[in-house]
């Protein structure tokens, strides 16, 4: 039985190419147009085509492809922090990222008051951030410092918080763009073990990577994007092996 | 999927985390802290004081209190519109990686400048008692709907100014600008009766800050709510909430391709 928990339907995604801003006077009398012309026109760029894609609920998919390709803005748009110009997109239940890692901290809260915020920003309650407070904290390895302002941190202690945080928030979909390196060496081997603990668990995994070691390991299937567009699809093993084949060799040839 | 009680109930701690954090970091790291909320209108009051009493040697007794009456809810209208102006630019790293709902941003803003204004209501009080006159119980009602009409009024230009500034930043200038004619225009340092007669009219239903202003005022130095002014405040309110929500949603989608 495949239940579907991410669903991407035709989807494009267009970027206007160039920042020309017209005039203030021109947006008050054009408001109206302005709006709905979205998504169309030459001076647009599409970092997305016509992508179809589901995913399975407890599934771990791969994207892989060239810097461009489109890989984070397809997990933007899964996020939601972005919508399509055109297509729709559909995610089923929670969507916990595990992008730039910190970038909801502000330097001047402590380390507790930043991890509450995450938290819920994340999508649970206060009630329940605070029950999961002492595994965040024994998992970074803060001790102490969770009651000083995260400026004070070394970035290896605030990116081992923020991923501690985002981990312990019972994710339901998460969302993963390289992000295995975290702090030092041992860190990065608790994290790494965490992750794969969380999509052996069943948690539904799509993870964008240039490790393609990683990816082969990792996932259920893959995804190889160009240029916006789904060059191939199917078991990681085959798609690796093609993208190693034909990926690395063109990508001075469009240009 | 949002509608469950689980959802609604982080929504109220995200609210509330979020007006927490606009409220204490803006005097995180001084010494007096949140007192600031306190000393501000205060200090506010005084440069006024000095201007029109000590310099205008202005005649009306009661004229400090008078002022404050109008100047402190005007502050919390002034300093929310601010706030907004920059709030989707200031928080764009929040908006970027948390499929955060914008205008919790924006309501963040506004509720944390209302709590300033709320350190301000007992300045009120003690001028109004230092005046020999006396609070009443009818601001229970009247304080608790004027909050209520100013916070919609409020977040009406704050969802319109704040998205049109991500795409023109000139607005920023614009909004300082029209606060300070507004400020003028709108009867806070004079009354509502010193426009002439054939404008009167015009300002009580063009500038929906008049009756609003007007009613915090009446309430204040008369015990009285002046019902007329107060349900035009409220239906202005509403317009001009309507008319925010449509440019907010209008510009909204667009909102990640210029952010």
């Amino acid at each position: 039985m495949s239940e579907f928990v991410i669903d991407f339907d035709h989807v494009w995604k267009g970027f206007p190419l160039h920042r020309d801003r017209p005039g203030f006077k021109e947006f008050m009398v054009n408001v109206h147009k302005w709006a709905e012309r979205r998504g169309e026109g030459d001076n647009y760029f599409y970092a997305l085509k016509d992508l179809t894609l589901r995913v399975e609920r407890g599934e771990c998919v791969g994207i892989i492809g060239r810097n461009g390709a489109g890989k984070s803005t397809l997990l933007s748009l899964m996020l939601g922090t972005i919508f399509p110009s055109k297509g729709r997109v559909r995610t089923m239940e929670r969507v916990t990222p595990l992008l730039e890692l910190g970038g909801g901290f502000h330097p001047d809260l402590t380390g507790r008051e930043n991890v509450i915020l995450n938290g819920v920003l994340l999508g649970l309650t206060k009630e329940d951030v605070l029950k999961k407070l002492p595994g965040i904290i024994d998992f970074s390895e803060i001790g102490e410092f969770m009651e000083i302002p995260v400026r004070t941190y070394s970035s290896g202690m605030y990116l081992r918080l923020a991923f501690s945080v985002a981990i312990h928030t019972d994710p339901r979909i998460l969302i993963i763009d390289e992000v295995l390196s975290v702090g030092d060496e041992e860190f990065q081997k608790k994290s790494k073990e965490e992750m794969i603990k969380l999509i052996k668990g069943g948690v539904t995994t799509v993870f964008v990577s240039h490790d393609l070691h990683a990816v082969q390991e990792i996932c259920h299937r893959v995804l190889w994007l160009d240029h916006g567009e789904m060059v191939a699809e199917g078991e990681p093993s085959e798609v690796i092996k093609k993208y190693r084949e034909i990926g690395i060799v063109h990508p001075l040839s469009g240009h | 999927m949002r509608l469950d009680s689980y959802n609604l109930k982080r929504d109220r701690d995200l609210l509330w985390l979020l007006t927490k954090k606009e409220t204490t970091l803006q005097y995180k790291r001084t010494i007096l802290g949140i007192f600031w909320s306190l000393l501000n209108p205060l200090l506010l009051a005084l440069v006024f004081y000095v201007a029109f009493v000590v310099i205008l040697k202005i005649q009306k007794k009661d004229f400090p209190l008078f002022l404050l009456a109008a100047l402190f809810p005007w502050t919390w209208f002034a300093n929310s519109i601010s706030a907004s102006t920059v709030s989707l630019i200031a928080n764009k790293s929040l908006i970027k990686k948390f499929p955060l709902p914008k205008h919790f941003l924006l309501t963040a803003g506004v509720f944390s400048q209302g709590v300033h204004f709320l350190f301000s209501l007992p300045i009120i009080t003690l001028l109004v008692y230092s005046y020999g006159k006396t609070a009443h119980g009818i601001w229970l009602l009247g304080i608790p709907l004027l909050l209520l009409i100013q916070f919609v009024m409020t977040m009406g230009v704050s969802l319109a100014v704040s998205v049109i500034n991500v795409y023109f930043m000139d607005f920023q200038f614009i909004v300082a600008f029209l606060l300070n004619l507004l400020f003028w225009i709108t009867p806070i340092v004079y009354q509502l009766d010193t426009i002439p007669e054939s404008y009167r009219f015009l300002s009580l239903f063009l500038n929906p800050l008049t009756p609003l202003m007007s009613s915090w005022r009446e309430l204040f130095l008369s015990n009285k709510i002046h019902w007329n002014w107060l349900v035009n405040a409220f239906f202005s309110s509403l317009v001009v909430f309507c008319a925010g929500l449509i440019i907010f949603r209008r510009l909204n989608r667009r909102l990640d391709e210029v952010l």
